[in-house]
């Protein structure tokens, strides 16, 4: 199989150093040209010494590269749409961040066009690709602890904003400056927008779809951040399972500018894990654990050292296949549409007070 | 340990990333590719990290290694006892040049000295019921750091999942997205062989590395027999300690 010619686009997106060793190692593919949104954005990828030549203007990295199959989109929320748009005009299958939009106007245009250039669209959504998540969809399938009827999960994380600012950024991370309620100074566009993971899986393991939901936000736990770093979810599904959701920014972090050791101050700096009720059972799930702990430098913290990541080889591999045998992605702009309508259901009762209905129905 | 479905994984990783063509065979209960012995506990992505702190400065000065296996009756505790020096060796830098043991039925303490001075306990024991998966632990204290594959405040491993369903509780801990299915320790052989393949692993060095861990198994049981310390010699040469380079995924 002819690897794909693939590029990376913005480079200021948490996630952009996952992909460097994936993008080098497989054969599937080519990593020809990358692009910073900026002079900064530039210099912290030339840290990595990928050895991949990177640019500043699309244009010219196109111009240099103009055999790009496929690109990366490694950048804040509010960049997706004008890049996506960049990408299907030219005919690229696009890799797209978590969170395409979350402005549901410009999420059906991002849908058309892709539709009209007959690109493939692939969602990061890499817990899909976790050997512990695997394992988790094979037991429920299996029918291990029966029919679920409640679902509990948080994916809980530090903050990434000194290293990654528009993360703290209400219009580059929500996409719009808007409150998170009436006399609250803080905007929408925090630790939710970080976190869709398990908006996500909870549909793939009921096969249902969201009813309603009910959010509250707590105290921010960083002192100057504009958005929200603390919040909780309550709902239901179609199918009457009843969910709890955690996806908050509750793990303190040192302000590091580029990611690297020592970043955390809680020992872990991530988790996402999951207890599911069932009317047979239940099931207990740590997608990030078991790891190897430490107490060492540089700041002599008790720390656990991630030891199975996985998640970036099965990603790439799907997107790779569905480019060549012309397949549709498990997560697709489609499909994801309902996940990123549950979380502004979180924004919508945050604001009202009052339960949301996911996707205004 | 299902060989035919360790070759198919190793199949798969060589088409996906390129290797040399070879396949993993088992002679007395260990895995090979040709002559050369796999070193599967080296590629164990725990040892893997525990050994990058002993390298990249998170830790500093390592003074002591306190290793355990625990494995179902019937398993061969010098074969246990050879891998555990053998990561106590990797994890150290250094060659075992001391053992003394004391064996009583199903288990064996050791405590072994590195070439480095750095000292190395192993506890061994073969008494778990049978159909028991074992577990095992490593802990590297050091002046600066103490590291371990076990978390603080257990002294059993922490399991991915826990499932109370109709069989009771079970435990599951997927370590491998591209070999999922196939069992812990037929995972690391695939990868070990996978090293080899891709000449990331030296099968020189793996072969020496095992010929010394072996070497000082059996004189830990000699030296429970005649109990007296055993000293191994140093030979100068081949550095059968250097990391492998873990480079195809993650």
């Amino acid at each position: 199989m002819k690897a794909v010619k693939i590029a990376m686009m913005g480079m200021t997106h948490g996630h952009t150093r996952k992909y460097y060793q994936t993008l080098l190692d497989n054969q599937k593919l080519d990593w020809v040209a990358s692009c910073a949104q900026d002079a900064d954005a530039k210099k912290t990828y030339e840290l990595y010494k990928t050895g991949v030549p990177c640019y500043l203007d699309p244009e010219e990295m196109y111009k240099k590269h103009p055999d790009i199959e496929a690109v990366v989109i490694a950048s804040a929320n509010d960049r997706h749409f004008e890049q996506m748009k960049w990408c299907a005009e030219k005919g690229i299958h696009i890799l797209s961040m978590k969170i395409p939009t979350f402005d549901m106007k410009e999420y059906d245009e991002m849908i058309a066009m892709c539709d009209k250039a007959g690109i493939v669209c692939q969602i990061e959504l890499e817990m899909h690709y976790n050997s512990v998540v695997r394992r988790l969809k094979k037991l429920i399938a299996d029918g291990a602890i029966g029919k679920i009827k409640s679902f509990q999960a948080t994916n809980i994380t530090l903050s990434p904003v000194w290293a990654f600012p528009w993360q703290g950024d209400p219009k580059a991370s929500f996409g719009k400056v808007e409150h998170l309620k009436k006399g609250d100074p803080r905007y929408k566009g925090g630790a939710l927008c970080d976190h869709p993971h398990i908006f996500d899986l909870i549909r793939h393991l009921t096969g249902s779809s969201f009813d309603y939901i009910y959010a509250e936000v707590a105290p921010n736990l960083r002192d100057g951040l504009k958005v929200e770093d603390m919040l909780m979810a309550v709902g239901k599904m179609k199918d009457g399972t009843a969910f709890l959701f955690d996806p908050s920014w509750s793990r303190l972090e040192e302000k590091l500018k580029v990611p690297g050791p020592g970043w955390e101050r809680f020992p872990k700096r991530m988790e996402v894990n999951v207890t599911i009720t069932g009317d047979k059972g239940m099931i207990t799930c740590d997608c990030f654990g078991p790891n190897v702990y430490h107490n060492g430098a540089p700041n002599d913290r008790y720390t656990v050292q991630y030891t199975y990541f996985d998640e970036w080889v099965g990603l790439i591999d799907e997107f790779v296949d569905c480019i060549r045998n012309h397949k549709t992605p498990l997560i697709n702009l489609k499909w994801h549409k309902e996940t990123i309508q549950a979380m502004l259901g979180c924004y919508e009762s945050i604001q009202s007070g009052k339960i949301a209905k996911v996707g205004g129905k | 340990m299902n060989i035919k479905k360790m070759n198919k994984g190793l199949d798969f990783l060589r088409g996906k990333y390129g290797a040399m063509q070879g396949e993993i065979t088992l002679k007395d209960g260990h895995c090979y590719v040709g002559a050369t012995p796999l070193l599967p506990g080296r590629m164990e992505r725990k040892i893997v990290e525990l050994k990058k702190m002993t390298e990249n400065g998170t830790l500093e000065g390592v003074s002591t290694l306190r290793f355990a296996a625990f494995a179902p009756k019937g398993t061969d505790m010098e074969a246990m006892l050879s891998k555990e020096l053998d990561l106590a060796a990797y994890l150290g830098a250094s060659d075992v040049v001391r053992v003394m043991a004391v064996a009583s039925g199903n288990a064996i303490n050791v405590l072994a000295k590195l070439a480095n001075d750095v000292n190395v306990s192993v506890e061994i024991g073969a008494g778990l019921p049978k159909g028991e998966i074992g577990y095992d632990r490593h802990e590297i204290i050091a002046k600066r750091g103490v590291a371990c594959d076990q978390t603080v405040d257990t002294h059993t491993p922490h399991a991915s999942i826990r499932c109370y369903g109709a069989k009771g509780a079970e435990e599951f801990t997927d370590v491998d997205t591209e070999l999922f299915g196939l069992s812990y320790d037929e995972i690391w052989n695939v990868r070990a062989a996978f090293a080899l393949l891709q000449k990331r692993a030296d099968a020189k060095v793996w072969k020496a590395a095992w010929g010394k861990a072996t070497k000082a198994a059996k004189l830990a049981f000699a030296a429970d027999k005649a109990k007296a310390a055993k000293t191994i010699a140093v030979k100068k040469g081949l550095d059968t300690n250097q990391s492998i380079k873990v480079a195809e995924v993650r």
